[in-house]
C-alpha cells in the first residue's frame, strides 16, 4: 500500500520497475537495442531485457545499481562530448561508436569501462536468452531466435543433423514437475 | 547421539561422504555426518535453470556462503571466486556434475617411476625444476575392485574394451552406452580417420532404468533412464538418471538406523587430546551456535579447500599443532593442482549439431594423448590429457562462445548466434597439471565467511610443462575439427585457474613428504582420515569422481577392519 504513490512514476512499457528509474530503463533499452538489435526478427527490446536487468538489480545484485548509475552517467557524458547529444538521441552508428569506446576502456570518467561494458552485454543477453521467470525473454523470443526448444522434459531422439520440430517450453509450462510421477 | 561418543564423524556428505556413510553404517558403526548445507528436494535443485546455475552460481545456496580467493602469485590480494564445485548441499557436487566416470590409468599412479626415474622426462627434454613429482603409494590394481563397485552401485554406462589405453577390468560396465549424439558422431568418425582410437566415455548416467544386482548393494533404489534433456553439466538432474549419493548411498545409510545426519551444520575444527589423537569436531549448528561432537574416528570428506582449511584451523592446544593438524610434513595446502579448462570450438555450416540435446557425459573421447600413451620425445613436456567432444548447453552458456573474427555484440553477433547456436560444439581437453609446492592453498589473512572463519586462498599458476601441453592438445583438437569438416575452428586456452581441483593433503608412504598414507589415514593422527581428490599426489587426464569414490570404498573397508578402535 505504501508503494502505491510511486507506482505511476515507475511505470515503464506497461511494467512496474522495481529498481531502475524510467530514465535509466530508457537508457538501458537504447543500449540493449545495439547489443542485440531488432532486425527482421525481434531483439533485446522485444525480449524485455531491461526488465531482467531491473529485477536483477532490485534483488540479488542490488550492489550493482550504483554501478549502473555511474556507468550510464559516464556513457551519457561521453556521448554528449563526442557527438553533442544524449546517447538516446544519437544515430545507431554513433551509439555503436560510443559503446565501442566503453568496450575498449576509452571513457575517461570510468576506470572500469571494459568491465562495465561486459556487464551490460552479459546482462542484456541473459535478459534475452534466460528463463522467463527472471523478467526477460518475453514469449521465449530469445529461444525462438536461436532454435532452442527450452526446458524440455527430454527428447525422444538426439536429432543428428536434423532441425528440431518442437515448440519451446518453459519449466512452468511443463506438464509435470520433478518428484511427481 | 548428542553428548555421546560417535564411532565415526564424517565431515561433508557428497560423493565420498555418502559412500563412507553407507559402508560404515552398514558395518554397524554409529556415524554422525555433518553437511554444511541443506538437504534439497529434487524440485529444489533440478529446475534446469540457466540463470541460476550458469549465470549466477554466486547466488546458489550451496555456493554463496563460501567463495575462495584465487591469485596467480603471492604478491597479489586475489579475487573471490564462486564455483559450483564443491556444491555445499547434501549429495554435494555430484548433484551438478556431468557424470564422467572414467577410472584413472595404471600409469597415472606411477608418474615418478615412469616419467622421472624411467627417463620419459629426459627424452621429452623437459625441465622439471620446481615440480614435486612422486608416485602414489597405491596402484591401479589396489583400486580395481573398488572402481568396479562404484560402477555397479552408481550405474555406469559404457563399452568395456573400446579404449585400448584403459587399465584391465574384471567386469564390464553394468549399462550399455547412452545414445549417440551429433557431436559424438562427428568427433568419433574424424578421430578414427586420423588414426586415433575413439571410444565412448563411461558415464554415470543411466541409459536404462537401473538397480544394482547382487553381489553389489541391492538396497540401492532403482533410478529411471536418462531422458536426454541436455541439462547435465552444472545442473541438477530432474529424473535422477545422473548418479549422485543423494539417491543411492545416502538413503541406504539412513535406512540402517546407524546414521545421524546433521545438515546445515558447519564443522569449524577438529578437536584433539593431549596425546594428539582426534577426539571429535567443533561445529556451528543451524542457528550458528558452536557445539561439540565426540568421535572415535574423524573423516574429512569435504573437498580440497575445506580439508586444508580445517586442518590449518585445528591447532589443538596451540603448541603441538601450531602449523595445523596432520601437518608435521608442512605439506598441508601444498601441491594443489587441477585440470586446465581448455576447449577448441568448431562451427559447421552444413551440419546441425543440436548440442543442447543429449547427456553431458555421453562423449566420444580419445586417450591417444593422455598420460604416457604417446611418444613425448622432444615435445618439451610430459603427461597429457583425455580429449573428447562436449558442448552441451542452453543459450546462456553458449553466448560467450564467439569466433575471434566476429564482434561479440550487435547485428553481427545476432546473425552469428541465430545461425550457429545449433551448429557448434566443443572439443574439451583435460590437461593434467604436475604438482608444485608453490601452487598452494592457505588461509586468507583478511576475508572471512559467514561463520567468521578465514576463507581459503589459492595461489596458482600454470608453468612450462602445462603451457606446452596446452598448446599441443589444442593442435590435436583443431586437427580433429578440421578432419570433421568444421568451417571455422578456434581455441580457448585455460584461464590461470585450474578446474577439478586436487591436492593439498597428498598421500605417500613417507610421513616427511606426505600427509596421509595409502588408506587416506593421517600419518600424524591415526584416527583422522582425509578422503577425496585432496590426497592425489599427481593427477590424471581424467576427472576424479570414480577414483575418489573407489578410495572411499577402500578407506571404509580399512576402517571397518579396525574393530579394536570401536570396542
Amino acid at each position: 500500500m505504501m508503494q502505491l504513490k510511486s507506482q505511476s512514476s515507475r511505470e515503464y512499457r506497461g511494467e512496474r520497475l522495481e529498481a531502475l528509474t524510467v530514465r535509466q530503463a530508457r537508457f538501458i533499452d537504447a543500449i540493449a537495442a545495439r547489443i542485440l538489435p531488432t532486425t527482421d526478427t525481434p531483439g533485446a527490446i522485444e525480449a524485455g531485457a531491461v526488465f531482467y536487468i531491473d529485477r536483477a538489480v532490485a534483488g540479488p545484485y542490488l550492489h550493482l545499481l550504483s554501478r549502473y548509475a555511474r556507468g550510464l552517467r559516464a556513457l551519457d557524458k561521453h556521448a554528449k562530448r563526442q557527438f553533442g547529444a544524449a546517447f538516446e538521441k544519437l544515430s545507431g552508428e554513433q551509439q555503436d561508436s560510443a559503446l565501442g569506446d566503453l568496450e575498449s576502456g576509452r571513457i575517461a570518467e570510468l576506470d572500469d569501462g571494459e568491465a562495465f561494458f561486459e556487464l551490460l552485454r552479459t546482462h542484456v543477453l541473459e535478459g534475452v536468452f534466460g528463463e522467463l521467470s527472471y523478467g526477460g525473454n518475453k514469449d521465449m523470443i530469445g529461444w525462438k531466435l536461436v532454435g532452442f526448444p527450452g526446458q524440455q522434459w527430454g527428447y525422444p531422439e538426439t536429432y543428428i543433423n536434423k532441425a528440431i520440430d518442437l515448440p519451446p517450453v518453459t519449466w512452468e509450462g511443463l506438464p509435470k514437475k520433478p518428484g511427481q510421477s | 547421539m548428542k553428548g555421546s561418543i560417535a564411532d565415526v564423524c564424517i565431515v561433508g556428505v557428497g560423493a565420498v561422504g555418502g559412500i563412507l556413510a553407507k559402508q560404515l553404517t552398514s558395518a554397524g558403526l554409529k556415524v554422525v555426518a555433518f553437511e554444511r548445507g541443506p538437504a534439497l528436494k529434487t524440485a529444489e535443485y533440478a529446475q534446469r535453470d540457466s540463470i541460476s546455475y550458469i549465470a549466477r552460481p554466486d547466488q546458489l545456496e550451496g555456493v554463496r556462503h563460501e567463495p575462495r580467493i584465487f591469485r596467480t602469485s603471492a604478491t597479489q590480494p586475489g579475487n573471490l571466486r564462486y564455483e559450483t564445485s564443491p556444491f555445499n548441499v547434501l549429495g554435494g557436487s555430484m548433484l551438478l556434475w556431468t557424470g564422467q566416470a572414467s577410472r584413472f590409468m595404471p600409469g597415472d599412479f606411477k608418474v615418478y617411476s615412469n616419467e622421472v626415474a624411467g627417463g620419459l622426462a629426459d627424452r621429452a627434454g623437459v625441465d622439471l625444476r620446481g615440480y614435486d613429482v612422486v608416485d602414489w603409494p597405491i596402484g591401479y590394481d589396489d583400486l580395481e575392485p573398488y572402481y568396479e563397485r562404484f560402477e555397479w552401485e552408481f550405474g555406469v554406462a559404457g563399452v568395456a574394451g573400446m579404449n585400448p589405453f584403459a587399465g584391465p577390468r574384471r567386469k564390464p560396465y553394468p549399462l550399455p552406452p547412452l545414445k549417440m549424439t551429433a557431436r559424438m558422431q562427428l568427433f568419433g568418425e574424424a578421430a578414427k580417420r586420423l588414426g586415433y582410437h575413439p571410444f565412448i566415455g563411461p558415464a554415470a548416467v543411466t541409459s536404462e532404468p537401473y538397480r544394482p544386482p547382487a553381489p553389489y548393494d541391492t538396497r540401492i533404489p532403482e533410478r529411471p533412464a536418462c531422458v536426454y534433456c541436455g541439462h547435465c553439466n552444472h545442473y541438477g538432474c530432474h529424473v535422477n538418471a545422473k548418479a549422485s549419493t543423494l539417491h543411492t548411498a545416502i538413503p541406504v545409510a539412513l535406512q540402517t538406523g546407524n546414521l545421524e545426519l546433521r545438515t546445515n551444520c558447519k564443522v569449524a575444527s577438529i578437536t584433539t587430546d593431549d596425546k594428539g589423537i582426534a577426539t571429535g569436531v567443533k561445529y556451528f549448528d543451524p542457528s550458528g551456535v558452536l557445539q561439540e561432537q565426540s568421535a572415535r574416528v574423524v573423516i574429512l570428506s569435504a573437498f580440497v579447500f575445506e580439508h586444508v582449511r580445517l586442518l590449518l584451523l585445528s591447532k589443538g592446544d596451540g603448541k603441538r599443532f601450531k602449523n595445523g593438524l596432520a601437518n608435521s610434513s608442512g605439506l598441508v595446502g601444498k601441491c594443489f593442482f587441477g585440470h586446465g579448462d581448455m576447449r577448441v570450438y568448431g562451427l559447421f555450416d552444413n551440419f546441425i549439431i543440436n548440442g543442447f540435446i543429449g547427456s553431458g557425459a555421453a562423449a566420444m573421447r580419445i586417450d591417444d594423448f593422455n598420460g604416457n600413451n604417446f611418444d613425448h620425445t622432444g615435445l618439451g613436456f610430459i603427461r597429457g590429457g583425455t580429449v573428447g567432444c562436449s558442448g552441451d548447453g542452453a543459450p546462456v552458456s553458449r553466448m560467450d562462445i564467439v569466433p575471434p573474427d566476429v564482434r561479440s555484440w550487435g547485428k553481427e553477433f545476432k546473425e552469428y548466434f541465430m545461425r550457429y547456436y545449433t551448429r557448434t560444439f566443443d572439443i574439451h581437453m583435460a590437461p593434467e597439471t604436475l604438482p608444485r609446492r608453490d601452487n598452494c592453498i592457505d588461509l586468507d589473512p583478511r576475508r572471512r565467511d559467514r561463520w567468521g572463519l578465514p576463507l581459503p586462498r589459492v595461489t596458482f599458476a600454470f608453468h612450462e610443462n602445462e603451457k606446452r601441453m596446452h598448446l599441443f592438445l589444442a593442435d590435436i583438437g583443431e586437427r580433429i575439427f578440421r578432419e570433421a569438416g568444421a568451417d571455422k575452428v578456434w581455441t580457448e586456452l585455460p584461464r590461470p585457474a585450474p578446474t577439478r581441483q586436487c591436492g593439498g593433503t597428498r598421500m605417500g608412504s613417507d610421513p616427511n613428504t606426505s600427509v596421509v598414507n595409502g588408506y587416506c589415514q593421517s600419518h600424524d593422527v591415526p584416527n583422522l582420515f582425509i578422503v577425496g581428490s585432496s590426497v592425489f599426489p599427481t593427477m590424471s587426464g581424467y576427472p576424479a569422481t570414480a577414483t575418489i569414490s573407489a578410495l572411499a570404498y577402500r578407506t571404509a573397508e580399512y576402517i571397518e577392519r579396525q574393530r579394536d578402535w570401536f570396542h
